[in-house]
């Protein structure tokens, strides 16, 4: 059987995209590195692709709202065609500034089946500074969301400075309702943030870090599972190492959590 | 059509970018405000109707979820509203993209001139604000006036129709570019005309430049193009490539050193070439991975048979000091064209940073341009907009602060990248022009940016001057750039690539011409910002994130169509010849025509007069304290102490992971918050190869004497890569020289000959242990005239001079990742080691420091008796004997056994009594707090211990105490226990200082 082709957008100051491509390819995807000017002069069409990953990065500097000029550029010259992708059931993965640019975009939450509305922001940081660190984050395992199937917790870096998820009341309900809601920032023992700094490192409303559309077909989240596509990428690696050498235990170097949310993504199409 | 387009956010959400006035009105003047509520500012200068305005508005700059907007001045409720917008020609990135949006949803070309401005205006709520206090806080708080400008409105003052008014900084020179030749006639008369112009050519070139310009083969060939006495243009040329910025000519000088103890005085005839040249030409040939060294804007080294890496460092200081978030974000941005420009382009894989400033909390009576905590916070900002945009991870750094810096800041930054040794069978390290090669300019676009440094900053601003000369790094534009570079790399496109830095194009093509020997360049070609420019001005800018690139005609449609489909500017301005000359145009007539061998002309060396005084003869003695008795009190306010204490905020405002590489990360341990000796990345994903990178800075030790300073760092820059995991085999450096004026003058720089001598003292250490570790330099800069003139309280001006400052950053390749080692305490029952020995050195040390000295025994490196150290501890990583590795640096003993505590979170029991010594030593605070280099401290498990011990025979190897699940550092004195201290406890006085800062 051939391999399920990814297209991962690339180009106007995005960043992710070799570890992304790579993520892809040790989960048993072909990945593509596509600049979006590629796809927008035709150069590559969605048609030829099953996955679709909108990548971290600082698309136009991040000048004008995280992910907003990103969003105007596509929706404008290819929205149609993403629909369609949309449509077709193919998948769709956005990491930080690509979450950023599918809820610009309207692609998430997509309420009610409409991929244009824009719902919810993704908005500064309440520290009103960017940050690096690891969260842990509470997976919503009623979710319908396909990339996280299987996982009930995940440790992940945020490295963003734009990721207060905000929304109206009735939308957040909604989200609630159609559990959309897919990972929550949490503590140290994977309890609830509620809130507290660093443990919520934004400010986001309800500790939300990612959510779905309906389906579960369309995921965006603030952390970078792409940035954990291997066991030395983890903060307490050497830390695990030396546990298990004294356990007597083999340590654990295989498929980290994050690579798990590109092979569910890849496990769906077989 | 000229309109103004407010935005703000709802007003139940929080405002994160008011708050942060807020708080730092209150943090750094204390001055309370009730709130803030920031509103942006999109000035449009554009052809757009008021519907197409419209459109732009509602669907592109304002979020539904969380803004508000208008084109009439917003309703946001203050007693003082500030405004603060750039002055013209200052590089507004937002500005730029707003008009790829605006093209984007309208589906439109925007014609040549339309323009959007970006400002910002903050309402403020406080009832007893005085105008004074709203004064302060726009001028020192949120605008500088070298870049900015700002208006003040109260309350009772604002116009609800106007608002801020409609303030459009455009750019207009009303001028047209002319050539203006310059008399030669005579040195004096040159020199003054040097001095108005501000050409900065040295007066001792001068006769050499005159004796080229009236020789009459010269004169026969400047005729044949209509040229007779040299062009502006031809001497700004010459003054670039002869500054000492470009040409290092203060290393490559002759110093007559003198020591003033036994009056022997020796020659030091270019010390570049003795201490810096031959030294890594001769390790080259013994290391086989240094691939090449010396000549690019990068060295390179072997990563694995498919890729090299490369490596250099820079400082940006003098900018910084004026404009700190320009300065910093221009300078890591301009690093990273470095690697981007060596060879035929490397991809950048990470970045650190330097920081010297004077002290945070000063409140003294001088005023330096920008107070430090401003200034550092600006510095720390523009490299994290530069780094973080770049898309490159930061994963190393340093503050430092010192007295000294007040004068002058110091700015480092470092880049790495990493290049495939080869492409289509072509080693990617090489590379050439040659005639009939185009020449052609990629990225930005050319303004008056840069010009004449900072000279230029001191000129009266008038509203439509430029004020570029400071500049604003772009990373979006050059992360697009970045990655149309690699393109064109991996498709063999081009045959030379060199980045536009000091100098602009006259550096980039001058140098790049002496390859093919010769060129024809059309500056009329060259895209400008806006119109007005002289010939000259194009010639030199430094406008930013541009790349010359060398492409062969039959490659040019290739070339540019991926230019193209990058959203990247590149044009011809000229070619490569053989014709001997650098012959620049403006439409199509000559405006310099210069032998390219001048350059290579025998240009007089600089010379300098060092005289040498021991710390002895200058009066510095051991201070005389009896033993503390409160070790714990003591050991926690070291801990606390500027330049030991945690700096987290700093290091998580900068991605240092982003590429997925990360394996080490600047920060481990328990609570993930300690800050390890180095970090290490993963370059090639699927290699289990590492890259392993630190750096050290101990200007501090200069203060008596700047040989054992610069062996100090050099020792403790490969002490920390060994504790990672590199080893001996494959450490490379970079060393960045960062020293006050050598220059004797009797009145304006009396101790010039001291710090000419420290100079050379320095170079000297650097040769010495670059041999001893086998550690060939694969890159390294020098920044001299560290100095400031500073006002005073009675309106005089006091010099301010920094330690003489080296930073020296190390890189090696770990051979298999999963070895790597950090720095915390892992696991109780564990015992732990100190290797290497202690001897009675506290010189210059943190501890004289906090109690008011500076003392005389400054540590004293023995890296040959080390090395055997070094090698047994690589040795034991490799076979995975070891727990934990962190080396002993400032703050001595006691102090690293506390960040082993906490970075493990678990307790230490340890005795002094069985410190390895190598004279006896009958203080315990001499053995807490000693500097001596070599020393780690590693902790190992019960069942390593044999083998480790084995290892370690008859090396300085004392097992020193255990680790112990009590949370409690624990330390026994010759006698008694003399510290016990709750771990928490150092932890919380060691985050103390700047814990609150996010």
């Amino acid at each position: 059987m051939s391999k399920v082709k990814a297209l991962v957008l690339s180009g106007y100051g995005l960043n992710c995209d070799h570890e992304t491509a790579y993520a892809f390819d040790i989960t048993g995807a072909e990945p593509k590195r596509v600049h979006i000017n590629g796809l927008i002069d035709g150069t590559e069409t969605l048609k030829d692709y099953k996955i679709l990953v909108f990548i971290g990065g600082f698309s136009w500097g991040d000048d004008h709202g995280a992910g907003v000029v990103q969003s105007i550029r596509l929706k404008t010259h290819i929205g149609d065609q993403i629909l369609e992708f949309i449509e077709k059931g193919n998948l769709v993965l956005g990491i930080c500034n690509g979450f950023q640019t599918l809820v610009n975009m309207g692609l998430l939450p997509g309420l009610n089946g409409d991929y244009t509305d824009r719902k919810v922001a993704l908005t500064w940081n309440d520290s009103g500074n960017f940050r690096d660190e690891w969260v842990k984050m509470k997976v919503n395992e009623e979710s319908p969301c396909i990339f996280t199937k299987g996982l009930k917790t995940l440790e992940l870096p945020i490295r963003h400075g734009e990721g207060k998820f905000v929304a109206e009341d009735d939308v957040i309900k909604q989200l609630q309702a159609n559990n959309q809601i897919v990972v929550k920032y949490a503590d140290q023992d994977y309890k609830p943030a509620e809130m507290k700094f660093p443990d919520n490192p934004n400010g986001s409303m309800l500790d939300i870090a990612g959510i779905c559309d309906p389906t579960g077909r369309i995921f965006g989240l603030m952390p970078h599972p792409e940035g954990f596509n291997h066991y030395t990428n983890h903060p307490d690696w050497t830390a695990k190492k030396q546990q298990a050498l004294k356990a007597g235990t083999p340590f654990e170097t295989g498929i980290t959590e994050g690579m798990q949310i590109f092979k569910n993504a890849v496990d769906y199409f077989s | 059509m000229k309109s103004r387009l407010e935005i703000t956010l709802k007003d139940n959400l929080l405002d994160a970018e008011g708050l942060k006035l807020q708080k730092n009105a209150e943090k750094y003047f204390g001055i309370e405000l009730e709130s803030v509520r920031s509103v942006h500012i999109l000035t449009f200068d554009s052809s757009l109707t008021e519907e197409q305005l419209e459109t732009v508005r509602a669907d592109a700059f304002t979020n539904p979820v969380i803004q508000i907007s208008s084109f009439a001045p917003l309703d946001v409720d203050f007693d003082y509203c500030l405004w603060i917008g750039f002055r013209p020609g200052v590089k507004d990135n937002a500005g730029s993209t707003a008009l790829e949006a605006i093209e984007d949803i309208l589906s439109i070309k925007l014609p040549v001139g339309d323009a959007v401005y970006t400002s910002k205006r903050y309402c403020i709520k406080s009832k007893d604000l005085s105008y004074e206090d709203a004064d302060k806080l726009s001028g020192e708080l949120l605008a500088n006036d070298i870049i900015q400008q700002w208006k003040i409105f109260k309350k009772d003052e604002w116009d609800k129709n106007e608002g801020v008014g409609i303030i459009v900084p455009k750019v207009e020179l009303n001028h047209t570019p002319t050539v203006e030749t310059v008399t030669v006639e005579s040195n004096e008369a040159l020199l003054e005309i040097s001095d108005e112009r501000n050409l900065a050519l040295n007066p001792n070139d001068i006769p050499t430049i005159r004796e080229y310009f009236l020789g009459s083969d010269v004169r026969k060939d400047r005729e044949e193009v209509g040229l007779s006495d040299p062009t502006d243009l031809e001497l700004e040329y010459i003054s670039q490539a002869r500054s000492d910025h470009c040409n290092h000519n203060t290393f490559q000088g002759i110093f007559r050193y003198k020591d003033m103890e036994t009056g022997e005085i020796i020659v030091e005839d270019n010390p570049f070439k003795t201490y810096i040249k031959e030294p890594t030409l001769k390790l080259k040939e013994m290391k086989d991975w240094v691939v090449s060294v010396l000549w690019d804007n990068a060295g390179v080294g072997k990563f694995d048979e498919e890729f090299n890496y490369t490596i250099t460092g820079e400082t940006h200081n003098s900018p910084s000091n004026m404009e700190a978030y320009g300065g910093a974000i221009t300078g890591i941005v301009g690093v990273y064209r470095d690697p981007l420009g060596t060879g035929l382009a490397s991809k950048l894989i990470m970045g650190s940073y330097g920081f010297c400033v004077g002290d945070f909390d000063y409140d003294g009576e001088l005023k330096p341009k920008l107070h430090p905590r401003r200034l550092l916070d600006g510095v720390i900002e523009g490299v994290k907009d530069g780094g973080n945009k770049s898309g490159v991870p930061t994963t190393f750094g340093q503050v430092l602060f010192n007295q000294g810096y007040l004068g002058k800041s110091l700015v480092f930054v470092t880049a790495l990248g990493l290049m495939p040794a080869k492409v289509e069978g072509k080693l990617t390290h090489e590379k050439t022009t040659t005639a009939g090669d185009l020449i052609i300019m990629s990225g930005g676009r050319v303004g008056k940016d840069g010009i004449h440094g900072v000279t230029a900053s001191s000129e009266v601003f008038s509203e439509n001057t430029p004020a570029g000369h400071v500049q604003i790094g772009d990373p979006y534009t050059q992360k697009k750039m970045h990655d149309f570079i690699l393109e064109v790399r991996d498709e063999s496109l081009m045959t030379f690539i060199t980045d536009n830095g000091g100098g602009g194009l006259s550096s980039s093509i001058g140098e790049s011409a002496e390859l093919s020997n010769g060129c024809i360049v059309d500056l009329d070609k060259v895209p400008l910002k806006y119109e007005g420019l002289d010939q000259w001005e194009i010639w030199i800018s430094e406008s930013q994130e541009r790349m010359t690139i060398a492409v062969k005609p039959e490659d040019l449609d290739r070339f540019m169509e991926l230019s193209r489909k990058h959203a990247v500017e590149s044009t011809v301005i000229g070619e490569y010849t053989n014709s001997g000359k650098l012959h620049i145009k403006y439409n199509g007539k000559t405006c310099a025509y210069v032998n390219i061998d001048l350059l290579a002309s025998a240009f007089p060396q600089w010379e300098f007069d060092a005289e040498w005084t021991s710390p002895e003869m200058r009066g510095l003695r051991e201070p005389v304290i009896n033993p503390p008795k409160d070790y714990n009190e003591l050991l926690k306010d070291l801990l606390s102490r500027p330049n030991i204490c945690s700096k987290e905020w700093v290091t998580r405002q900068y991605d240092h992971e982003v590429q997925g590489t990360s394996v080490i990360k600047p920060l481990v341990g328990k609570g993930r918050d300690v800050n390890n000796d180095a970090s290490v990345i993963r370059p090639v994903l699927t290699s289990e190869k590492g890259l392993a990178f630190t750096q050290s800075l101990l200007p501090m030790y200069s203060k008596i004497d700047a040989y054992h300073m610069t062996t100090c760092t050099i020792d403790e820059a490969v002490r920390r890569m060994i504790c990672v995991g590199a080893n001996l085999d494959h450490i490379s450096g970079v060393d960045n020289f960062c020293w006050p004026d050598i220059g004797y003058n009797e009145d304006k720089n009396p101790d010039g000959k001291f710090k000419a001598a420290q100079l050379i003292r320095s170079c000297r250490a650097l040769k010495d242990m670059c041999e001893a570790y086998e550690m060939p330099l694969l890159s390294g800069k020098d920044s001299m005239y560290v100095d400031g003139h500073l006002n005073g309280p009675y309106g005089e001006t006091r010099k301010v001079s920094a330690l003489e400052t080296m930073q020296f950053s190390t890189t090696g390749v770990v051979p298999d990742i999963s070895k790597c080692v950090t720095m915390e305490a892992k696991s109780a029952g564990d015992s732990v080691y100190l290797l290497g020995d202690t001897k009675n050195e506290l010189g210059a040390s943190e501890y004289y420091e906090r109690l008011g000295f500076t003392g005389l025994n400054v540590p004293v490196v023995t890296p040959e008796k080390y090395a055997i150290i070094y090698k047994a501890l690589s040795s034991s990583i490799e076979k995975e004997l070891i727990a934990s590795a962190h080396g002993v640096y400032r703050g001595g003993l006691g102090t690293h056994l506390s960040m082993v505590a906490m970075g493990g979170a678990l307790g230490l029991d340890i005795d002094l009594a069985k410190v390895p010594v190598a004279d006896k030593i009958d203080r315990e605070d001499t053995i807490l707090f000693s500097e001596s280099a070599g020393r780690f401290i590693v902790t190992v498990s019960e069942e390593n211990k044999e083998v480790f011990e084995k290892i370690f025979k008859g090396l300085p190897c004392e097992c020193i105490g255990s680790v112990t699940d009590k949370n409690t550092l624990s330390i026994k004195g010759f006698d008694k226990e003399i510290v016990s201290v709750s771990v928490n406890e150092l932890l919380s006085a060691w985050k103390a200082p700047f814990g609150e800062m996010i």
